[in-house]
């Protein structure tokens, strides 16, 4: 479903991506890992285009992703998003943002977005909450709100960006809840993530990136637990240690 | 002070307050869709464009506003454009507090955490949307208090157009003077009547500031 063809891409003179390559089939979960600044959030910004890549190709169904291109606003419809930082509206109520796509950007009527928002916010758990405004919530119910905004446009996948990694530690396991049960649902999943037991359990195949290259991928259970390259084994051991 | 000389000097300073309200409405008015309109031109991608907007606010910042009145007034007509006083006040005090609206709209606008776009572009959202549903919303808000006090300033600055002969209230209060010498009388009924203009103008934007803040619950970070 997404293709990515080695693609290359430099912030002025650093190159972050260095050929990365990468197909994600319908249902499939695919999680990103690796140190900071080996690219993994560069690559999933450049799948629906909030950054542009230099060369290589990435398609969605065929459909080449190119932020020049007029048709990338219909192509993020298709491929949601969620942020480190949540990044709801400030200014509208948690109902209202799960809203404001299906209604502005899709132009449903408001009776129906507003029916599927709710089954979305029941379905993230916060139904209750949907008159609250962002700031009166939880980060980890900020998250799923988010979540719920991105499910809003019923995407056919969607990409996380460090979900958990602003989030208090007793708040992460909710929105890895949420996630898991989208996974099960068979939701097309990309997940920059530093949760390698989430990874392990919810993953069909974990990519670890070092230096803008993927140098090891497979299936989670043998990146995670037996990696063959030195840079996999060296990240494990740091990150599992702390 | 003879309360024979309020009572018949009042409404003639009413009817010039009356001037000076439409004068700052229409000021207002102008200088808040230019100020729109330059502030907007200023963030263009299009380099000619943000430096012709650019230009045009530093310029108008740099110049008077009295003489930019004198401007519109004297020299404009000489061009075949045909204006009126009241006509030429509105549009050189309009003008001169665009420079000031745009930066007013300049700020909110860069206020707007860059999360919040790339989120709403993530929906699929374009850019003329994204400022409709989310950047002006909240850079409205928070353009307020800076907005009111432009308001205010706008208001008192009104008084510059009785310099091109609008009878607006210093106007008509210096006519009242001239020819009755009750100086103390009409300059503190006049200083009174201004205050009665700006300071409900004043409380009132401290109001929806209050207003704003609490159903704006702040930024989420």
């Amino acid at each position: 479903m997404i293709a990515i063809d080695h693609i290359h891409k430099a912030f002025g003179a650093t190159q972050v991506l260095k050929g990365v390559s990468l197909e994600v089939a319908a249902g499939e979960v695919v999680c990103l890992i690796g140190p900071s600044g080996s690219g993994k959030s560069t690559v999933l910004r450049c799948i629906n285009g909030l950054e542009s890549y230099d060369s290589g190709a990435i398609t969605i169904h065929g459909q080449t992703v190119d932020v020049r291109r007029s048709d990338i606003h219909a192509l993020r419809t298709r491929v949601g998003m969620v942020f480190q930082r949540f990044n709801l509206f400030p200014h509208r109520t948690v109902l209202e943002n799960v809203m404001e796509g299906p209604i502005f950007v899709k132009g449903e009527p408001r009776a129906e977005a507003r029916q599927h928002a709710q089954s979305l916010l029941e379905k993230v758990g916060l139904a209750e909450k949907q008159a609250a405004y962002p700031t009166q919530l939880s980060g980890g119910q900020q998250q799923r709100v988010a979540i719920a905004r991105a499910l809003a446009m019923r995407p056919e996948a969607i990409l996380f960006d460090e979900p958990t990694s602003a989030l208090d530690p007793e708040l992460v396991g909710d929105v890895l809840t949420v996630m898991r049960g989208l996974a099960a649902e068979g939701m097309t999943m990309v997940v920059v993530t530093h949760e390698m037991s989430f990874a392990k359990e919810v993953a069909d195949r974990v990519c670890f990136l070092y230096g803008g290259q993927i140098v090891e991928e497979g299936p989670a259970s043998r990146v995670l637990s037996e990696p063959q390259n030195a840079r996999t084994q060296d990240f494990l051991r740091r990150v599992l240690d702390h | 002070m003879a309360y024979a000389d309020i009572a018949a000097f009042f409404p003639i300073l009413l009817k010039g307050a009356v001037v000076t309200v439409q004068i700052t409405l229409g000021a207002l008015l102008l200088s808040t869709f230019l100020g729109l309109l330059l502030a907007l031109m200023k963030r263009s991608p299009f380099a000619p464009i943000s430096a012709l907007a650019s230009t045009f606010i530093n310029v108008i910042r740099g110049l008077p506003i009295i003489v930019q009145l004198f401007y519109i007034y004297f020299v404009i007509p000489e061009l075949g454009i045909d204006l009126s006083a009241f006509q030429a006040s509105i549009i050189g005090l309009g003008i001169a507090y665009s420079a000031y609206q745009a930066e007013n709209f300049r700020a909110g606008i860069e206020a707007i955490d860059s999360g919040q776009i790339e989120a709403a572009k993530s929906i699929g959202m374009k850019s003329a949307l994204i400022m409709r549903r989310v950047v002006l919303p909240q850079a409205v808000r928070i353009a307020l208090p800076p907005y009111g006090n432009t308001a205010v300033m706008i208001l008192k600055d009104s008084s510059l157009a009785s310099t091109i002969t609008v009878a607006e209230m210093t106007r008509a209060g210096q006519l009242i003077a001239a020819s009755t010498f009750q100086n103390t009388t009409v300059y503190t009924m006049v200083a009174l009547m201004y205050l009665a203009l700006s300071l409900p103008l004043i409380f009132g934007v401290n109001r929806l500031e209050r207003f704003f803040s609490k159903s704006r619950q702040g930024a989420n970070q």
